[in-house]
């Protein structure tokens, strides 16, 4: 008996010593480590571009803070919702009394640098996967590095020049790597490096026709195109602007306007970039999460929050006739495409029809599209880039080519100023509720006309730019200053 | 000649006489059996001896000295020793049962021989609190151990031994039962627990290594001995709201509101007379009722002891609907197979049926207008619909927050948990000195759970103007169904070897060493998420159901394990039973960490002398015992997730499948938290032990303390990982005191209290770049603490906020004070400069006081529990973003043009800033329990030879500065980046009157 204790104790004892070291070794059953022989396939390798994409599902990135920076702030919209329910900070940024600390723009800028986190794992990662196909790895390089330029656009045009992460950083943190995420480069810098990845992308990019099935929803040849033309159009960079508009090809304006924020409609003949809700009762769901209930109609007989509601300015800002009038607002009282009644009982006066989802109207997750990029757009960023170098009579038809899908008729402008009016107001209709005006009303010098006439107070030299927030100055110390204008 | 020889013979005996004879004898309980490892000690002789597996001793005394004879769970005897062989017979007591011996990690230690800070708590003072859960009774009755508690049926309370070191979510103690390390003892029947012990120091924790770094809680459960016997208890108890928050009425919302909207309705939104004024807190709750009853059956023969139990606690919660019941059965057995093997074996079932209603609906009650009917006249629940004024089933919202009665009615949750527990240990007796233990203990937890949500109901319910027709059943599910099913098992195996002997009458050593796996084990958690289900849930099964129809989520989780490797050893030396010297040392391997970061090893020393035993006090008759301890010791903690870089799957887009990113940045150097303590101490006892005391100090530092750390945001990750941030130290003080008196046969009493004293501090910190770790959220944009390069010198949990200076008297604006002293307005504060560090969650000290009085056959006895220097915010208070009630005080006092010297600003919808407007006092003194009980005058022979009927009072007042529902916040439990500290639900504690009786058989 003794003896059977003590052996059992010291062979006890040698196990381990000697193996202690593997009965420690415990592989991760949660998660699949980031090793990169386990994602060393086509498949491995497109899930982590899918995986960007997935980043404009998200509540902060697409939407209620991003409702609020991009929307509700201009002069196409109001906060909505009662008097009573401020949804958070949307109060101030509609009144523009925002501060650093105003949550939204905060979390928009999380969320798109968690957007460009995504395009730097995949961008590292791809040198590592041997087993992938070459011509697949060069395209997901390309999305990913269009992805990453969309994000930086949006920073740019909204925070002014921001941090340029263009790899990921050692850990523990280099020096190097801290002032990488610490400081703020200029404008033209981030603009100079949307401008490279954009023309990587469109170099290694398909045309739109080449995809076929799902892969329509990806980015193409196009899309970069199109996108570096807005990226020059920002910069004013008016030839430039031609250029690219006229190398964006295989596309076509629909004739039915609105048809293409309906189901049916997605991923048409005009859309250049599209983000791609499903819709879904279940949880996790891949819809853009709460893009429509929270935009939908509040009160009894409504179903929704009725944040980011159009406003009087934009519903008198159609000329009698304009389709896209119906199409883009919902007013109270009135039945719906798919019959829907909304009774007149709801809170608010108007909604936004954009957002609307037939099928999943109430749901978290609705298959509602954002449409960022429509070659509507194309044609109107040409027709001003041709207005601005002189050749107006160019410029005129193509803004035509708009009008009279709206069933507006021709324009009356002919002078070059009457036309970059008509050109600008146009963009307001034709893009309302596309996240597009206020950058719009900045990079045109309008803003503080627009909104003194919606009766919010517009400080030249600080609303031009939205705050840098708080939580990043903490981090950055030195490193980086706030905008002007005292935020 | 004659007389020569027998001097010489008395010479030659008396130096055998005066250094003693081994006195034989043999301690026995009431019935007889032996009792193995009683104590005998002859204090004149400075001897003493354990009685063997039989109760036979033999110890070196002389005759007529008196020898002391105690047991753990006997009363001790002092008698005259005798030549002839003794016998003692133990009888079995409550009272003293636990003094004598204390259990240490592997193995038992005498209380006088140890070394380290060890708080022992009696079965009967676990038992009298009548509470589930035995951490939440034993509140108060430990220095150094801090216990917060919730009232919600089921829920585990925390426990803060000596500060709070470390900041991560892990900051509980490890629970060691009956030799299982575990997380929580919420499967643990109370009245099963023999005794409960909190190893408090370096020196008792180093011997749990990578585990003790929280401190460890000892629990032992019940043996049998003796005849066989019956123990009966059953109690039924009552309970309310120990505190209501007075929320405004009709009126006072009316006239609130209508200033807060005055600029959008100038004529003011609601009129004077409403049709309804609902107390929505009484709408929710009713009376809670709960019950336990117990029955125990144990003894023990010459060979086996037996104890078995079955156990069953009900509870009705007060908030309605909320169900909770537990059924415990313990087997304990111990077989003697021969005069070496021992075999102990437990094994413990818990089940635990919880039905569960929203705590939220606390919320949803404190925040929904009193306009606002339960139900409308027509059966209709209450919206918050204004039309012209008046609260109307159609209209506007005027606020987002549901109906709490809509709420529960429509809640169905059932959670239903089976906990097995059990432990096979065998003792071998090698030689005389030396035992070989080997331990092996499972346990296996299997949960189920499921939620039915009435999505149709609900949905009706959110609007009266809805009608069934209008839903739209083709995109809107009926109903929503999931279930969970959760399970894992975990089992620890120890093997070690106890060598004890005592060298030329003066060495007494006992040394063990050995070794011990430890494997958490996959914890697998399957979730499915089902559409339109029937009703009933006899009907839930997927058995030939076409699965694409029915289940619209699907989860099956397979955690990661945890191991751990560790050898162990423990010196312990006695020199003239006076001078006592402990040393450990503890090597432990852990999975968590990279490869290279894995083994850490843990040593710790502790000093004992017994003062009161050298001569030159042993005859200063005041003083019974002092003893003079001090100890250092080197603790780890390693309660962090798996070190591997791992992958973010499920980012998936449209058509496009599985997404996979990197969203977390995993340290390869993260290692061990290291907490090193230094702590000294004293015990005494004077005047015939009436008065009994202990003293301790502490200073632990915790040198790489872990936090979980984001990147820079613009790295765009967001999921933060562990990393070690810096120092903290928690330096201390904790004073025992209690007086025990026996006035006569009839009347005794004691009073005592312990107090005791922490000084929390982030010293410094490890990398001077740290980004800021935001904490304290609101949900509204709003943050409360942080901890970043400024908090050195802070305490953890620190509240970190604007200084509210006052209403603006001339527009009830809040306002501030800026970093330069200036007061403005909101618009006016600068988020990075003005924010100042205004006090932490964390108390200073804590109290707790005790006294009691027996007389004939009745027993009294109050327990009371306090802690001072710490802060609470008022979160809950401070989340008005429109048309929510708000607190009575606050609407009978706010500015208006014509009440400009208001205590409250002005009505306004803006989300407020974090200030110390709503950060106050969590100071409190409760008394925590009242005890009258009678026991009837029974003979011991008689079929019922014992009873004892008591009423109790639990929670029955409370005095707090805080204005919120319970400054005894529990909430998330994360110090720094969580919401401990922060009452945002409201959760109300409870008081509660019990009535029940004991009886044996």
């Amino acid at each position: 008996m003794k003896r059977l204790y003590i052996s059992i104790f010291v062979l006890s004892g040698l196990f381990f010593s000697g193996c202690s070291d593997d009965f420690l070794d415990v592989d991760s059953t949660e998660a699949i480590p980031a090793d990169p022989a386990l994602v060393n396939s086509d498949a491995g390798a497109s899930g982590f571009v899918t995986a960007i994409y997935n980043q404009f599902l998200g509540w902060e990135m697409s939407s209620f803070g991003w409702n609020a920076v991009s929307s509700i702030i201009s002069d196409d919209a109001d906060k909505g919702s009662d008097p009573g329910d401020a949804g958070g900070d949307k109060d101030i940024v509609d009144a523009l009394t925002y501060n650093a600390s105003t949550p939204s723009f905060q979390s928009t800028w999380e969320a798109n640098y968690a957007g460009i986190n995504r395009c730097n794992q995949a961008l590292a990662m791809f040198p590592k996967l041997d087993l992938v196909t070459p011509s697949l790895k060069a395209r997901l390089t390309g999305e990913a590095k269009f992805l990453r330029a969309f994000m930086y656009f949006t920073l740019v045009k909204g925070y002014g020049g921001v941090p340029i992460i263009d790899h990921l950083a050692t850990v523990p943190i280099s020096e190097d790597d801290r002032k990488m995420q610490l400081t703020r480069k200029t404008v033209a810098e981030v603009y100079a490096f949307i401008e490279q990845d954009l023309n990587d992308a469109a170099e290694a990019l398909p045309l739109k026709s080449a995809y076929t099935g799902a892969d329509v929803v990806r980015v193409s040849k196009g899309s970069a195109y199109a996108l570096l033309a807005k990226v020059n159009l920002y910069q004013k960079n008016w030839q430039k602007v031609i250029d690219n508009c006229d190398k964006v090809t295989g596309y076509s304006l629909v004739s039915d306007y609105s048809l293409q924020f309906k189901k049916e409609g997605e991923f048409g003949p005009e859309s250049i970039f599209e983000i791609n809700g499903v819709g879904s009762t279940s949880t996790p769901g891949f819809g853009i999460g709460n893009y429509s209930v929270s935009q939908a109609p509040r009160g009894a007989g409504g179903w929704g929050w009725g944040f980011n509601t159009p406003t009087q300015g934009l519903a008198d800002a159609y000329e009698p006739g304009d389709v896209r009038r119906e199409a883009t607002i919902i007013f109270r009282g009135s039945v719906l495409y798919d019959g829907r009644e909304i009774p007149s009982t709801v809170a608010n006066p108007r909604y936004n029809y954009k957002a609307y989802s037939s099928s999943f109207y109430n749901q978290e997750f609705t298959d509602t599209n954002l449409r960022y990029l429509r070659y509507a757009e194309v044609i109107l960023m040409k027709a001003e880039a041709l207005n601005e170098l002189g050749q107006t009579d160019a410029a005129i038809p193509l803004l035509n080519q708009i009008r009279l899908r709206a069933k507006i008729g021709e324009t009356s402008a002919v002078s070059q100023a009457d036309v970059r009016t008509a050109i600008w107001k146009e963009r307001r209709v034709e893009f309302a509720f596309e996240h597009d005006r206020w950058f719009d009303l900045v990079r045109t010098g309008q803003a503080e006309a627009a909104m003194t006439a919606d009766g919010k107070n517009f400080i030249v030299g600080k609303h031009e730019l939205w705050p840098i927030p708080t939580s990043f100055l903490r981090e950055a110390g030195a490193l980086s200053q706030q905008n002007p204008g005292g935020y | 000649m004659k007389n020569f020889i027998f001097s010489f013979l008395a010479l030659l005996l008396l130096p055998a006489y005066m250094s003693g004879q081994a006195i034989k004898g043999k301690v026995v309980d009431s019935s007889g059996m032996g009792i193995p490892g009683a104590v005998i000690s002859a204090p004149n002789s400075r001897t003493s001896a354990d009685a063997d597996f039989d109760g036979n001793f033999t110890i070196n005394a002389k005759v007529g000295e008196i020898i002391k004879i105690s047991m753990l769970g006997f009363d001790a005897v002092s008698v005259p020793a005798t030549a002839e062989p003794m016998s003692i017979t133990l009888k079995e007591s409550g009272d003293t049962a636990l003094k004598e011996v204390v259990v240490i990690g592997y193995g038992t230690r005498k209380k006088i021989d140890n070394t380290s800070a060890v708080s022992s708590i009696k079965s009967e003072e676990i038992t009298k609190m009548k509470v589930a859960n035995a951490s939440q009774a034993i509140q108060g009755k430990a220095a150094g151990v801090q216990v917060s508690t919730s009232d919600a049926p089921g829920s585990t309370p925390s426990v803060v031994i000596r500060g709070a070191g470390t900041a991560l979510g892990g900051r509980n103690p490890l629970y060691v039962v009956d030799g299982m390390p575990t997380d929580n003892i919420n499967n643990i029947n109370s009245n099963d627990i023999t005794s409960y012990e909190i190893l408090k120091d370096a020196s008792s924790l180093a011997i749990y290594g990578t585990r003790g770094a929280n401190g460890v809680i000892m629990i032992t459960t019940k043996a049998g001995k003796g005849k066989l016997t019956v123990d009966v208890e059953s109690f039924a108890g009552i309970r309310s709201p120990l505190k209501k928050v007075k929320m405004a009425n009709s009126d006072e919302y009316v006239r609130y509101s209508n200033a807060a909207y005055s600029n959008d309705f100038p004529q003011g939104r609601f009129s004077a007379n409403q049709p309804y004024n609902t107390d929505w807190l009484d709408a929710i709750t009713r009376t809670g009722t709960y019950t336990q009853n117990n029955i125990a059956i144990s003894g023990s023969s010459e060979n086996v002891k037996y104890f078995f139990s079955v156990g069953n606690y009900e509870e009705k919660g007060i908030l309605n609907g909320s169900d909770y019941g537990r059924t415990t059965i313990r087997n304990n057995n111990e077989f003697k197979l021969s005069e070496k093997v021992k075999i102990t074996q437990n094994l413990s079932v818990s089940t635990i049926k919880n039905t569960p209603m929203p705590l939220s609906a606390f919320t949803n009650a404190y925040r929904q207008s009193p306009l606002v009917p339960v139900r409308y006249a027509d059966g209709k629940y209450g919206v918050p619909f204004v039309s012209n004024g008046v609260v109307a089933e159609t209209g506007a919202s005027f606020n987002n927050v549901g109906n709490p009665v809509a709420q529960l009615d429509y809640t169905n949750e059932q959670q239903q948990t089976v906990m097995l527990q059990g432990g096979l240990k065998l003792d071998y007796d090698i030689i005389k000195s030396l035992k070989f233990t080997s331990q092996f203990n499972g346990e296996f937890y299997t949960y189920k759970q499921y939620n039915y949500v009435d999505n149709l109901a609900l949905w009706l319910s959110a609007d009266p103007t809805r009608v069934q027709s209008g839903y739209d059943t083709n995109s809107l599910n009926t109903n929503t169904l999931t279930r969970n099913r959760d399970q894992y098992f975990n089992w620890n195996l120890s093997n070690y070897f106890t060598y004890n002997k005592v060298f030329a009458d003066i060495h007494d050593v006992e040394v063990t060493a050995g070794i011990e796996a430890n494997v958490q084990g996959t914890r697998e958690k399957l979730t499915i998420d089902r559409k339109n289900v029937n009703a009933n849930s006899n009907y839930w099964s997927l058995k030939d159901v076409n699965v694409a129809g029915s289940v619209t989520g699907f989860k099956d989780e397979a955690l990661n394990q945890r191991r751990l490797a560790s050898y162990f050893a423990r010196f312990q030396y006695k020199l003239l039973d006076k001078y006592l010297v402990t040393g450990t040392v503890r090597r432990d391997g852990s999975s968590q960490f990279a490869e290279d970061k894995r083994w850490g090893t843990f040593p710790s020393v502790g000093l004992g002398w017994i003062v009161s035993k050298e001569s030159f006090l042993s005859n200063v008759e005041p003083i019974n015992l002092l003893k003079i301890r001090g100890s250092w010791g080197r603790l780890g903690n390693q309660n962090v997730p798996l070190n591997t870089q791992l992958l973010t799957s499920g980012l998936d887009y449209g058509g496009l499948g599985s997404g996979t990113t990197v969203n977390s940045q995993v340290d390869p150097n993260l290692s061990w938290e290291i907490v090193e303590e230094l702590s000294g101490g004293f015990d005494f006892e004077v005047l015939n032990s009436r008065l009994k005391g202990s003293f301790d100090l502490y200073d632990k530092n915790t040198t790489n303390t872990i936090l979980n750390v984001k990147p820079y945001s613009s790295s765009g990750i967001t999921v933060a990982t562990p990393a070690h941030v810096g120092e903290v130290s928690n330096k201390g003080y904790e004073i025992a005191l209690r007086w025990d008196d026996k006035i006569n046969d009839n009347l005794s009493y004691w009073v005592g209290g312990n107090f005791s004293h922490n000084k929390n501090e982030l010293t410094s910190l490890k990398n001077v770049q740290l980004n800021p770790i935001i904490g304290g959220s609101l949900g509204n944009g709003q943050n409360t603490k942080i901890l970043d390069n400024t908090s050195v010198g802070q305490p953890l949990g620190s509240f970190y906020m604007y200084e509210y200076a006052g209403v603006d008297p001339t527009n009830g604006q809040m306002l501030y004070y800026k970093a330069d002293g200036s007061k403005v307005a909101q618009s006016g504060l600068d988020e990075l400069k003005d924010k100042k560090y205004v006090g932490s969650l964390l108390p200073t000290s804590n109290y707790g006081v005790t006294l009691g009085v027996n007389y004939k056959n009745i027993d009294f006895s109050v327990d009371g529990y306090g802690v001072g220097g710490s802060k609470v915010y008022n979160g809950k208070k401070a989340q008005r973003f429109g048309g929510e009630n708000i607190e009575a005080s606050t609407a009978r006092d706010f500015w208006t043009p014509t009440n400009t010297t208001a205590s409250n600003p002005a009505p306004s919808n803006l989300t407020p800033f974090a200030s110390t407007y709503y950060l106050e006092s969590a100071d409190f003194f409760r008394i925590n329990n009242i005890t009258l009980g009678y026991k009837l005058p029974l003979k011991e022979d008689q079929f019922i030879s014992f009873c004892r009927i008591y009423v109790n009072a639990i929670n029955p007042f409370i005095t707090q500065k805080f204005s919120g529902f319970s400054p005894d916040v529990v909430s998330d439990g994360k110090l720094v980046e969580g919401t401990q500290g922060v009452e945002l639900d409201a959760y109300p504690s409870l008081r509660s009157f019990v009535i029940g009786a004991n009886l044996k058989f």
